[in-house]
C-alpha cells in the first residue's frame, strides 16, 4: 500500500511514496526524477553537427587544416556533454523515522551513490536560499552534529522550492523537531529584538 | 554619520542591540565563524506553507530594491543611509530588499532587523569598493532577484556605485521603475569626474525621478547629468536623534573643547586644519582640540603638533569606532569642519544633536543643513575659519545643548525622510510604461557619439535579456514567500 503524490514542473518529477508497513513504522520516500528535455537535445545536436559541416567545408573547398575538423568535433562533443549529459537521473531521500535518513543518487551509468546519515547526527534540516554570481536557488540542507559544513540533500539537482517544501517538512517530522516548530517560533520572535 | 574617521581593519560586526540572522549564505556551503550549536539556532523559518499567516501586502505598499555598493559590514554615509532609511520604509508597511556585492567571507543572503532581507552577491569588488563593472554580467542575476522578490521598483544610491549603474539600467530594460540618490558632489573639470558625469548622463536619461539630499547638490547633479529639474527631488539626510544625545550635565566652560571628526584627507580640509589649529592655539590659551580619524594627512597634523609643542593640547585619538563618536563629541562644546566640499555633512548633525556649536566651511549643502543660531560659517581660508572659532567662543556661553537637541529631534527623523520618499515612490510608479523604442531617443541626447554608443548598449541589453528569457522563462524562477514579522514580545 503506497500512497503517490507527484508534482511535476518542466526539469524536475517529484515523487513522494509513502509506505505504510506494520504499524507503527512508515517509510517515506521522496524522489526527483531529473527530466530530459526533448527540444534542447535537438537543437544542440544540429549546431553540433552545423559547425562540423562548416569545418569540413572550409577543409575540403577552402584547403583549411583537417585540425580545424578535429577542433569542431571536440568543440561539439564539449557542448552535448554540457548541454544534454545528464549524469544524475534520480535522486532519492528515504526517511526511516527514529532510525535515520537515507540520500540516495543514482547516475545515468547505473551507478547508484548512498549516504545514510542516522537521526541522532542530524540537528536541524533547514531550506536555504544559495546566492551564485548569476542565479539565487532553494537548498534542502541537513545540519549535522560535529560538522563545519552543511550536508546537502539533493547534491545536484535544484528542484523548486513547492516540491522542496513537502520533503522538509517529513525531515523536520522524522527527526523530532515536533517541538522544533515551536522553537522556530522561539527564535523568529527573538530574533526581531 | 561621521563621514569615513573609520579605518577598521576587520569588518565591522554590528551591536547587540541590531543583531543579524542569516542563513548559511555561502554559495560554496560553508559556515564560518560559528559552533554547530548557535548554527541552529540562527535558522529563519520562513514558513512557506503557512499561507495564511505571511504578511498580507496592502495596496499602496510597494516593494523595494535598494541597490549600491556600499553598504554593512562597511561603515559610511552611503550605508547608514540606505540601512535607516530601509527601516523606516519597513516601519511604515512598505518591502525593502537590498542588494550589494559580497565582502571578506559575507555573502549570500543575510537577513537584518525587522526582516531587512540583504542579498549579498557574490561579486567581489575590484577598486574603492566598487564591483567589477562588465556591463551585462550582472543581468541574469538582478533579473533572478526582481522576479523573485517580486519587485516593484528599484532605488541605487550613490553615483560612483558601478553596481547601482549596472542595476538601474537592467533594470529599466525589463521595465521596472527606478530611482537614484545622490549621496555627493563631484567635479566637472577632472578626467575622472569627466567619465563618471557621462556615466551618470546614461543612467539617467531614463530614470523615473531622482533625489538629492540638498539643493546644492540637486544643482551639482543636474548640471552634471542634463536630467530635467522637476523630475529631482530634494530630501536631506537626517540623524538618529535617540542615539547623539548630549551629556547629561553640562561641561564646564574651562577649558574649551574643539572636537573634529572626520577623514584626515584632502577632502576634508586637513590642510586647513594644519593652519588654523596653532592660530587659534595661541589666541586662546584656555582652548584644546581633540581631533579623532584618520587619513593620509594625519602625519601633516602631527608635525603641525610637534612644531608648535601642542602635545597637550592637541589630541589625535585616531580612527573613532561609531559606537563610541557619541562619547568623543560629548567631551566637546564646539564641533569644528572644515570640509573643502560637501553635499549635506552629516556629522554636523550628529554634532548639533550632541549639543555641540558648530563651526563649518562655508560650502555646498553645509550652509542648508542648520539654522543660523546653531553654526557659524566661514569661507574656507585660514583666517576667516580663526574669525569665526572667535565668535563661535564668544557666543557659547548663550548655547544650551539639551535645548539645541530638543530642536533638532523636531527638524529631523528618518521617517519623515521616509515619508518624503514614499511620496516620490509613488510619483515613480505613476510614470508611464514605454517599450524600447520610445526609450531609446532620451539615449541620443546625451552627445553625438555618446548617445548612440549608450542607444547600442540598451539595445544588446534588450536582446540579451530576451535571450535569457527564452532560457529560464520569467514563471520558472519561483516568487520567494514573504518574510513573517512576528510582534515583538517584551517581558
Amino acid at each position: 500500500m503506497a500512497d503517490q503524490s507527484i508534482i511535476s514542473n518542466a526539469r524536475f518529477i517529484y515523487v513522494h511514496d509513502n509506505h505504510k508497513f506494520s504499524p507503527p513504522h512508515a517509510v517515506d520516500s521522496h524522489h526527483i526524477i531529473v527530466r530530459r528535455s526533448v527540444v534542447k537535445p535537438i537543437v544542440v545536436y544540429l549546431f553540433a553537427i552545423l559547425l562540423v559541416a562548416y569545418a569540413a567545408f572550409l577543409h575540403f573547398e577552402k584547403g583549411k587544416p583537417v585540425t580545424t575538423v578535429i577542433w569542431t568535433f571536440f568543440f561539439g562533443a564539449v557542448l552535448v556533454k554540457f548541454f544534454i549529459w545528464r549524469p544524475i537521473v534520480k535522486e532519492s531521500v528515504i526517511i526511516m523515522p527514529e532510525f535515520g535518513v537515507q540520500l540516495e543518487t543514482h547516475y545515468g551509468s547505473g551507478r547508484i551513490n548512498r549516504c545514510f546519515i542516522p537521526v541522532s547526527k542530524i540537528l536541524k534540516s533547514v531550506l536555504n536560499e544559495h546566492v551564485t554570481p548569476v542565479t539565487c536557488c532553494w537548498c534542502l540542507s541537513l545540519l549535522i552534529r560535529d560538522e563545519n559544513e552543511l550536508t546537502l540533500v539533493f547534491k545536484k539537482s535544484r528542484p523548486p522550492l513547492k516540491m522542496l517544501v513537502p520533503i522538509w517538512k517529513a525531515l523536520c517530522a522524522a527527526t523530532d523537531c515536533k517541538e522544533s516548530f515551536e522553537f522556530q517560533e522561539d527564535v523568529l520572535v527573538r530574533g526581531l529584538y | 554619520m561621521v563621514f569615513g574617521s573609520m579605518v577598521r581593519k576587520k569588518p565591522i560586526t554590528l551591536s547587540k542591540s541590531t543583531p543579524t540572522h542569516y542563513v548559511n549564505p555561502n554559495w560554496l556551503q560553508r559556515i564560518s565563524d560559528i559552533s554547530v550549536d548557535r548554527a541552529a539556532q540562527l535558522v529563519v523559518d520562513l514558513h512557506p506553507f503557512r499561507s495564511s499567516e505571511v504578511m498580507e501586502f496592502k495596496e499602496g505598499r510597494h516593494r523595494i530594491l535598494m541597490v549600491s555598493d556600499f553598504f554593512y559590514p562597511n561603515f559610511g554615509g552611503v550605508e547608514n543611509h540606505i540601512y535607516l532609511l530601509s527601516q523606516c520604509l519597513l516601519k511604515l508597511g512598505h518591502k525593502v530588499v537590498v542588494m550589494t556585492h559580497a565582502y571578506a567571507n559575507r555573502s549570500g543572503v543575510r537577513y537584518m532587523t525587522n526582516g531587512l532581507k540583504v542579498y549579498y552577491v557574490p561579486w567581489k569588488p575590484f577598486l574603492m569598493q566598487n564591483t567589477l563593472p562588465t556591463f551585462y554580467g550582472t543581468l541574469p542575476i538582478i533579473r533572478t532577484i526582481l522576479i523573485r522578490e517580486k519587485i516593484s521598483l528599484v532605488h541605487g544610491h550613490q553615483a560612483f556605485s558601478t553596481l547601482c549603474h549596472e542595476a538601474l539600467m537592467h533594470a529599466r530594460t525589463m521595465g521596472y521603475k527606478v530611482i537614484f540618490t545622490d549621496h555627493s558632489l563631484y567635479g566637472f573639470s577632472d578626467i575622472g569626474s569627466i567619465h563618471m558625469n557621462k556615466v551618470l548622463q546614461f543612467t539617467l536619461a531614463d530614470v523615473s525621478q531622482a533625489i538629492c539630499v540638498s539643493h546644492t547638490s540637486k544643482e551639482n547633479t543636474v548640471l552634471r547629468s542634463g536630467l530635467p529639474p522637476e523630475k529631482v527631488f530634494v530630501i536631506p539626510n537626517a540623524v538618529d536623534t535617540t542615539m547623539f544625545k548630549p551629556a547629561p550635565e553640562r561641561l564646564s566652560m574651562d577649558p574649551i573643547v574643539i572636537v573634529v571628526i572626520s577623514r584626515l584627507v584632502y577632502r576634508k580640509g586637513a590642510d586647513l586644519l594644519v593652519e588654523v589649529i596653532p592660530e587659534v592655539c595661541h589666541l586662546y590659551p584656555n582652548v584644546r582640540f581633540i581631533i579623532g580619524g584618520d587619513g593620509p594627512k594625519r602625519v601633516r597634523l602631527e608635525e603641525m603638533r610637534e612644531k608648535h609643542s601642542l602635545q597637550d593640547r592637541v589630541d589625535m585619538l585616531g580612527a573613532v569606532p561609531h559606537a563610541k563618536v557619541r562619547s568623543v563629541l560629548n567631551s566637546g562644546h564646539i564641533f569644528l569642519n572644515s570640509s573643502l566640499t560637501e553635499a549635506f555633512c552629516i556629522a554636523i548633525l550628529e554634532a548639533a544633536s550632541c549639543g555641540l556649536l558648530t563651526v563649518s566651511t562655508h560650502v555646498g549643502g553645509v550652509p542648508e543643513v542648520l539654522p543660523d543660531d546653531m553654526i557659524v560659517l566661514a569661507k574656507p581660508d585660514p583666517n576667516d575659519m580663526v574669525d569665526a572659532i572667535k565668535k563661535a567662543i564668544r557666543i557659547l556661553p548663550r548655547i544650551d545643548p539639551q535645548e539645541m537637541h530638543l530642536r533638532m529631534k523636531e527638524m529631523y527623523s528618518w521617517h519623515d525622510v521616509a515619508k518624503r520618499t514614499e511620496i516620490v515612490y509613488d510619483r515613480a510608479l505613476r510614470c508611464s510604461n514605454q517599450t524600447l523604442l520610445e526609450r531609446l531617443p532620451r539615449y541620443l541626447t546625451c552627445g553625438a557619439w555618446a548617445g548612440k554608443l549608450f542607444c547600442l548598449v540598451m539595445t544588446i541589453d534588450f536582446i540579451l535579456w530576451r535571450l535569457l528569457q527564452l532560457w529560464q522563462p520569467d514563471s520558472e524562477v519561483e516568487p520567494v514567500p514573504d518574510f513573517k514579522r512576528t510582534e515583538l514580545k517584551r517581558g
